[in-house]
């Protein structure tokens, strides 16, 4: 069967399309690919850390609250009684962080009075703290789940003679040491700082990167967003940064997905946590957009995503478990009588694709579970 | 007061007034002309505001996601016709969704086991929001506002509050990610849902006897309609459209996660009461709704393109959505 010349020519040029759009896709995914592998892990994110506390206070390590052999005594001797309030128990992250401290503190013999959760409510967080006071305890550890409005009741426990530590954050105008003992919490400018770093290394020279940011003023989210913008600027200051700010987290993937849409010069994204960027993936997937995307901390469905390999390609976790240690360890020390320092700042940890089982382990404190290792075994062996 | 003594006054040309009383008649219409006109306005204003709202890709991203408030829309249109509104629509489908991906990861991994679990779970709230209704003669706007606290409380619940992972790639293509008659999955199911709708409102007896219900319940009662029974069917269509924008949500994202579109029955409410359907009953139109929805995802599309600071969003939307409401009303 002879062909005729326009159809021919209509043939070779949708091959020749067919074979550019392979080769240029072919030659995006190598790059995708080949982008996280050229950060070395070991010297991946700060090696201190890097944030200041809500009052510009520098860190101590986690180090500056160990207990002596002298001091553990102590602890022991003084059959100590801590109470626990928390916003939620329904989150892996404040499972995790009662789970430290309750671990902790029974090394040590100081019991656990009991754990509420204020349900994110200011009122019964309030009525909570009330009525731990109530149960003369000798300390307690809390996350405010307002920062005015709990105040007044926080000053109440240190005026009845009652050890406090924060986790994550301090209510206005409380002060150290006076009125708390210590504030511990992850080092979010610190985990911003592992993001912008891997998504640097999967962004050419001169691209554009966009940012997914929580438009409503908090500290720890405004932290991470400072940590990106700030490494970028002092290490890889020829990529510019456009953003995005949101303020109902339910309608991420709409807003990413148009902000997209309006800045197709974005060549990676990095999105304030871990929800954000699963909503910010299923718009860009809807759209056909393959770019890689960074964010903070780590959840199951995160982990999947960075097992499967592309295009969540890292995260910078928090380790509540740890956190919730820290926490206990100040307490204790606060409790025998020693100084505290204002801000325990706990260390980042760099997720990527090579070592998210053995990551998950360390965060979760459990075995990975079968969903995650079925992804990582279907990206083998660049999983781990 | 002043006007009307002016146009008493002075006698209006014969071509005036042809013009004057087709304005009129349109308004007067049971269709809702002004939201029309309306969409066709903001859709010209975003063309020319920003480079990239005129496109094809642009459209199918609002087209997406407008998906699952038009489709619970669908559903709301039949209920708040019948008289009655329904408050749960956004956590019955957190609950479907979480249903849908229980069944699959703990049942069968197929996806018509993760559809019927999704599909039947969020008719059965609807049977159970119909039922206490209608049987226990509780006014809806209270029974749908226990069922939208307990749907949650039980979505919460099943997990723990965590996400259940969905790995059924023939689910994602289905109701997510595929092509179904050359259309984004999402928009093809909502085109369904609209066809499906239209033919069982406008065209069915089943939605003759909705208006009656809500138009004149009495004059329903005398004419042998089972008001109770018809609005019953009205809650479970809306549950059962709740569990369908719930499959499409849970195959997009790859999970089921029981804290999702919290706040978007008022989206939905919104886009019914926009679209031309009373509030009080007896009147609306599956066309007006979709077209409501559309307006309210253009507008959420539009004002991002454009770049407006997202608190700015929220100001600009209610004040066009009231606007907008205003002008088709009168």
């Amino acid at each position: 069967m002879k062909i005729s010349p326009p159809v021919r020519f209509a043939l070779a040029s949708s091959v020749a399309v067919g074979a550019l759009a392979f080769l240029s896709s072919a030659a995006l995914a190598a790059a995708l690919a080949s982008c996280v592998k050229s950060v070395d892990l070991a010297t991946l994110g700060p090696t201190s850390i890097v944030g200041q506390g809500p009052h510009g206070e520098k860190a101590a390590s986690v180090d500056e609250v160990k207990l002596s052999d002298a001091d553990a005594e102590k602890v022991k001797a003084g059959h100590f009684k801590v109470g626990i309030s928390m916003q939620t128990v329904n989150l892996d992250w404040s499972q995790l962080q009662v789970q430290g401290i309750t671990d902790t503190l029974k090394k040590y013999g100081v019991s656990v009075t009991g754990v509420a959760s204020a349900e994110y409510q200011v009122d019964k967080q309030i009525a909570d703290i009330e009525n731990t006071i109530q149960q003369h305890p000798d300390g307690i550890i809390s996350i405010p789940v307002d920062f005015t409005a709990t105040a007044p009741t926080y000053k109440k426990v240190s005026q009845a003679g009652i050890k406090l530590v924060f986790m994550d954050s301090i209510p206005t105008g409380l002060e150290h040491p006076k009125e708390y003992a210590s504030m511990v919490s992850a080092d979010s400018q610190g985990n911003g700082q592992i993001a912008a770093q891997i998504l640097a290394s999967c962004v050419d020279k001169g691209g554009t990167i966009g940012l997914v940011n929580f438009g409503v003023d908090y500290f720890s989210t405004n932290e991470r967003t400072k940590g990106v913008r700030e490494w970028m600027q002092k290490n890889r200051p020829d990529i510019k940064m456009k953003q995005v700010d949101f303020t109902d987290p339910a309608k991420v993937s709409q807003i990413a997905g148009d902000f997209l849409t309006a800045n197709p010069d974005i060549k990676g994204v990095f999105a304030v946590w871990d929800q954000p960027a699963l909503d910010t993936l299923s718009s860009m997937r809807a759209q056909n957009i393959d770019i890689p995307v960074t964010t903070v901390d780590l959840g199951l469905q995160s982990a999947i995503e960075i097992a499967k390999g592309a295009p969540l390609k890292a995260t910078g976790s928090q380790r509540p478990y740890d956190q919730g240690a820290a926490e206990a360890m100040a307490m204790m020390n606060a409790l025998i009588g020693k100084e505290t320092p204002a801000w325990v700042g706990v260390q980042s940890l760099p997720v990527v694709q090579s070592n998210v089982l053995e990551s998950f382990k360390t965060v979760f404190k459990k075995d990975p579970p079968a969903e995650l290792t079925d992804a990582c075994n279907g990206a083998k062996p660049a999983c781990n | 007061m002043t006007d009307r003594l002016v146009t008493t006054a002075v006698a209006p040309a014969p071509e005036q007034r042809r013009a004057s009383t087709l304005v009129q008649t349109l308004l007067r219409s049971e269709w809702p002309w002004m939201l029309y006109l309306a969409f066709v306005v903001l859709l010209v204003v975003f063309s020319f505001a920003s480079p990239w709202f005129l496109s094809i890709d642009n459209f199918l991203n609002i087209g997406r996601q407008t998906t699952l408030v038009s489709i619970a829309a669908i559903g709301m249109t039949f209920v708040i016709i019948a008289g009655q509104i329904d408050l749960s629509v956004a956590s019955t489908l957190a609950l479907s969704g979480m249903a849908a991906a229980l069944a699959m990861s703990h049942l069968a991994n197929f996806w018509f086991v993760g559809a019927l679990a999704g599909l039947g779970t969020g008719a059965l709230v609807g049977l159970i929001n119909g039922t206490l209704t209608t049987r226990l003669a509780i006014p809806s706007f209270l029974v749908t506002l226990g069922t939208l606290s307990a749907a949650r409380g039980l979505a919460m619940m099943v997990t723990d509050t965590k996400p259940v992972i969905i790995t059924n790639e023939r689910y994602f293509r289905i109701f997510g990610e595929g092509n179904l008659f050359g259309l984004p999955a999402p928009i093809a199911w909502t085109l369904a849902a609209t066809i499906g709708g239209v033919l069982l409102l406008h065209y069915n007896i089943f939605g003759r006897r909705i208006y009656a219900a809500g138009g004149n319940p009495t004059a329903a009662l005398y004419s042998g309609i089972q008001i109770k029974r018809v609005t019953t069917w009205a809650f479970v269509l809306t549950g059962a459209l709740a569990g369908l924008a719930a499959l499409i949500l849970s195959a997009r994202s790859h999970a089921a996660r029981p804290d999702v579109v919290q706040g978007m029955e008022l989206d939905v409410i919104a886009s019914v009461i926009l679209g031309g359907c009373s509030l009080f009953g007896g009147r609306g139109f599956i066309l007006g709704t979709l077209l409501g929805s559309l307006i309210i995802g253009t507008l959420n599309n539009g004002l991002v393109l454009l770049g407006v600071s997202s608190p700015m969003q929220l100001i600009i939307k209610g004040a066009i959505i009231v606007a907008a409401v205003a002008f088709t009303k009168r």
